[in-house]
């Protein structure tokens, strides 16, 4: 058997063992994306990263070593993780108001974990379909604000006003302001509750909105 | 070598020799033409000579050049050779006239011909050509030649050893990888020496996928035996029975070279059975790959040959499990040529140079805006200032240099306050760039670093294999940013978005590719930062680089109205009549720089 300690916890696993083994059975956790036990260990999104004797390494792909030293999370992990989450999301087209997923994704989850504000709260509201009210004309917020309220308001039937601020993704404004129009949101309407935010738009946010709404 | 086989090799055993070099460089500078109309000379005049193919000295600047040597005669240097001189150069300097020569290889009585001496020059006179010492000299095609210099000495001496004595002489001789990392070499010979297995792989990284750099094609082209023996020896002491050297598709004739070597060396007992009698069997194969800049990693070059290449998370490192699952040795070009040096001439001929923790020489590859384009071979710490202004000349006239970029394009930038750092492993990391392969690109002060960060960046992103987040999607945002920034759209978050998110691609990569791609904008960042905040702030581009961030226009008092500017102008910008200054509208010009380099009387500027 190995002896590693994680984050003080002094644990035996059998050689040959990844650190992710190793943490597990020491009881704590490390958010995992890319990685699926037995099927896929190819160390590619680097989110599972944690600290082996001090230095950065992909918790399911690095083995343990006889006394090696496993800090699982510190300021320095949580800002990269959050860095690199922040990177799956940009490369992701956001549009959880039509996914299938209806939320129950990875993706929600982690983002929630990793407190990274990318996601909108339509990933968490439970009007979905048919009961979406932007698909009733109403002009609701959940497309372009931070998920994490759970989304409470909608379920009242009121729309979004966004309490915990804008998602600052260009690329989902961009899909959220083309899920407005294809709902038939007025232009004027939109912009009237995104001044809860701001004043005065800001300019990014204007181009976009006229950019979509000329097409 | 000794002074005999030298004076043999560069007299031959003719009346007159004359050596050209053969190589991608001097090729590209029309050589092979130089070559002819020497073969033409000879012919028509019919004296006694012979061509001597050798391979490239390193000193690009001089290409092609050519080297006479006649009977009572000092051997001669000539530079920049056009088929067309070679008559009057040979005329002359056969009666005696040695005018026009670059240099004299070294002196054969007292007699003044006004020629200065190839070691009173400074390119020439700081060099240390212990790896390089045949290089230029003999022909890299004979086996002969490379045997007479006292090649493959080295192998029969270590083959008299026990591979534990190999790899102590290694040990001893404080060698550091010079493909990168400068991971000491006896340490990765006994890791692999000490594995257990069936079978073991040495590997020769002959990769170097550097755009620019270019040192480990000119040794294995000037002299590829020695690389040969360098792998033979590496092969002996960790108990391999197969090797490989790992070259470009692309760079044809280092791998025909490499080949023929291989095969010479063959024949000559060196490779193949019970190597020069003893029970050591031990064979090499040249593999040409498709080539991009990630094989040159370890992993990926291992998994090119098996067939799909891409890195993978070390460990376990190819010195536990390489190729086929079996540990595999892999080293540079330029390591395993020191071996086979340091077998041949000693320990001590190489530890008398370099420093406390790095000992030994290095090939630099100095380009950019220097004088003196070249590969120089100088002792491991020589500073940066003695590289740049010494042996390479120092910038073009009029020009100021302003920062180097050291070690390819994964290095960093070293801003010219800083040039008396020495070139090692630690000193290059402490201060934001690395070692690499040795390359350094000088930038003068018409160079925006901004724009040059930009330029690496999207050659790394280029070359990223894709399949680790940080380097695939980071180095896609930290490129995009940068050309905002160059565009005049930057905003001043920018600064910090590229600081952590550099950092972070840094330290969280799978490959050393990703593990480096940031460096050039982290190091101009740490000491340009002013250029970065100029761009940002101003809108200006303080060099003048930045197509949107420049103005043309034309000075009224200097414009003469010819009207060539108009003429050259594709976006047809510029207006006026004939005799009467010129205007440069600004809506439509499209900043290509046309008009600036037309004008006969310097009347365009860039503000
Ligand atoms: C992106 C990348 C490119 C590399 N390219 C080369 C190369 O062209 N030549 C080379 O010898 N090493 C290259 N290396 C370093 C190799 O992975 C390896 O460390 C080296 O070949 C080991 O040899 P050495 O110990 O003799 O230096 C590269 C590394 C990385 C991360
Ligand atoms: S760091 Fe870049 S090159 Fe290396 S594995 Fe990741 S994506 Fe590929
Ligand atoms: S820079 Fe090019 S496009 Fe602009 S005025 Fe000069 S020639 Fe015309
Ligand atoms: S080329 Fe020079 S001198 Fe001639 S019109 Fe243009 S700016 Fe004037």
């Amino acid at each position: 058997m190995v002896k590693v300690k994680v984050n003080n916890v002094e644990i035996d696993v059998p050689p040959g063992s990844y650190i992710i083994d190793a943490i597990e059975k020491a009881g704590f956790k490390v958010p995992l994306l890319c990685y699926l036990q037995d099927l896929f260990n190819e160390a590619t999104c680097r989110i599972c990263i944690v600290k082996a004797n001090g230095r950065i390494v992909p918790s399911c792909r690095f083995p343990v070593q006889e006394g090696m030293v496993i800090t699982t999370s510190d300021d320095e992990l949580s800002k990269m993780r959050k860095i690199n989450f922040e990177l799956v999301l940009a490369t992701h087209n956001i549009i959880c108001w039509n996914c299938y997923r209806k939320g129950s994704c990875l993706l929600v989850s982690l983002s929630k974990e990793l407190g990274v504000e990318g996601i909108p709260v339509c990933s968490e509201c439970s009007l979905y379909g048919d009961l979406c009210l932007v698909k009733q004309g109403i002009p609701c917020l959940g497309p372009l604000t931070i998920a994490g309220c759970e989304a409470e308001c909608t379920k009242q039937n009121a729309p979004c006003i966004g309490c915990r601020g804008f998602v600052s993704s260009t690329s989902t404004w961009r899909n959220a302001l083309r899920f407005y129009k294809e709902n038939n949101i007025k232009k004027e309407d939109l912009e009237a509750i995104t001044r809860i935010f701001w004043p005065i738009l800001p300019s990014r946010f204007q181009n976009l909105i006229r950019e979509v709404y000329m097409q | 070598m000794s002074k005999y086989s030298l004076h043999e090799i560069i007299y031959g055993h003719h009346d007159l020799r004359v050596h050209v070099p053969i190589s991608s460089c001097t090729l590209a500078t029309g050589a092979q033409e130089v070559y002819r109309a020497i073969e033409d000379y000879i012919k028509r005049t019919g004296v006694s000579a012979e061509i001597h193919r050798v391979g490239c000295m390193g000193l690009c600047f001089l290409d092609p050049w050519i080297m006479i040597a006649g009977k009572n005669l000092p051997p001669a240097i000539y530079a920049n050779v056009k088929p067309l001189d070679v008559e009057k150069i040979l005329d002359r300097y056969l009666s005696e006239d040695l005018s026009g020569a670059y240099a004299l290889r070294f002196r054969i009585d007292d007699k003044d011909y006004g020629i200065p001496l190839l070691d009173d020059k400074p390119e020439w006179k700081y060099q240390v050509r212990f790896v390089s010492r045949n290089c230029g000299i003999i022909d890299p095609e004979s086996i002969d030649e490379y045997i007479r210099t006292g090649g493959y000495e080295g192998l029969r001496k270590a083959l008299k050893m026990k591979p534990e004595e190999v790899i102590e002489v290694v040990r001893k001789s404080g060698l550091r990888g010079r493909g990168g990392a400068g991971f000491p070499t006896w340490l990765k010979w006994k890791i692999t020496y000490e594995q257990k297995s069936d079978e073991k792989y040495v590997i020769c990284n002959g990769d170097e996928g550097d755009p620019g750099a270019f040192m480990n094609r000119l040794l294995a082209e000037s002299d590829p035996h020695r690389v040969v023996e360098g792998l033979i020896i590496a092969a002996y002491a960790v108990g391999a029975t197969k090797g490989y050297i790992f070259v470009r598709a692309e760079k044809p004739l280092m791998a025909d070279r490499l080949e023929k070597a291989v095969v010479e060396a063959r024949k000559k007992g060196f490779l193949g059975e019970k190597i020069l009698g003893t029970s050591f069997n031990f064979d090499i194969e040249v593999y040409r790959s498709a080539g991009a800049f990630v094989c040159g990693e370890e992993t990926a070059l291992i998994a090119a040959i098996e067939g799909r290449a891409r890195p993978r998370q070390r460990p376990p490192y190819p010195a536990v499990s390489g190729l086929w699952g079996k540990p595999t040795l892999v080293n540079n070009v330029e390591t395993l040529a020191h071996v086979a040096t340091i077998f041949q001439v000693g320990v001590e001929e190489f530890t008398k140079y370099g420093t406390e923790k790095s000992k030994g020489t290095k090939m630099f590859c100095v380009t950019g805006a220097v004088k003196r384009t070249g590969v120089y071979e100088v002792p491991v710490g020589t500073t940066i200032k003695k590289l740049v202004y010494e042996l390479a000349g120092g910038p073009i006239e009029g020009r100021k240099v302003k920062a180097v970029q050291v070690g390819g394009p994964s290095g960093g930038c070293i801003p010219f306050n800083l040039f008396d750092l020495e070139l090692d492993y630690e000193t290059l990391q402490a201060y934001g760039a690395i070692m690499g392969s040795g390359g350094l690109v000088v930038i003068d002060d018409s160079g925006c670093m901004v724009n040059v960060a930009k330029y690496f960046t999207d050659f790394t992103l280029a070359e990223s294999c894709g399949k680790c987040l940080p380097c695939r999607v980071g180095m896609k945002i930290m490129n995009d940013i940068l050309g905002r920034i160059v565009n005049g759209e930057g905003d001043v978050s920018d600064i910090e978005v590229l600081r952590d998110l550099g950092v972070s691609i840094i330290k969280t990569s799978l490959c050393g590719l990703g593990g480096s791609a940031p460096n050039p904008v982290l190091s101009t960042l740490r000491y340009f930062d002013n250029e970065y905040r100029e761009h940002i702030e101003n809108r200006k581009c303080p060099a003048k680089v930045c197509p949107k961030l420049v103005t043309y226009v034309i000075i009224n008092e200097k414009c003469r109205g010819c009207g060539v500017c108009a003429r050259q102008c594709p976006a047809n910008a510029i207006t006026g009549a004939a005799g009467k200054p010129h205007y440069i509208d600004s809506s439509k010009c499209v900043r290509c720089g046309a008009c600036l380099i037309s004008c006969p009387f310097g009347a365009i500027e860039k503000t």
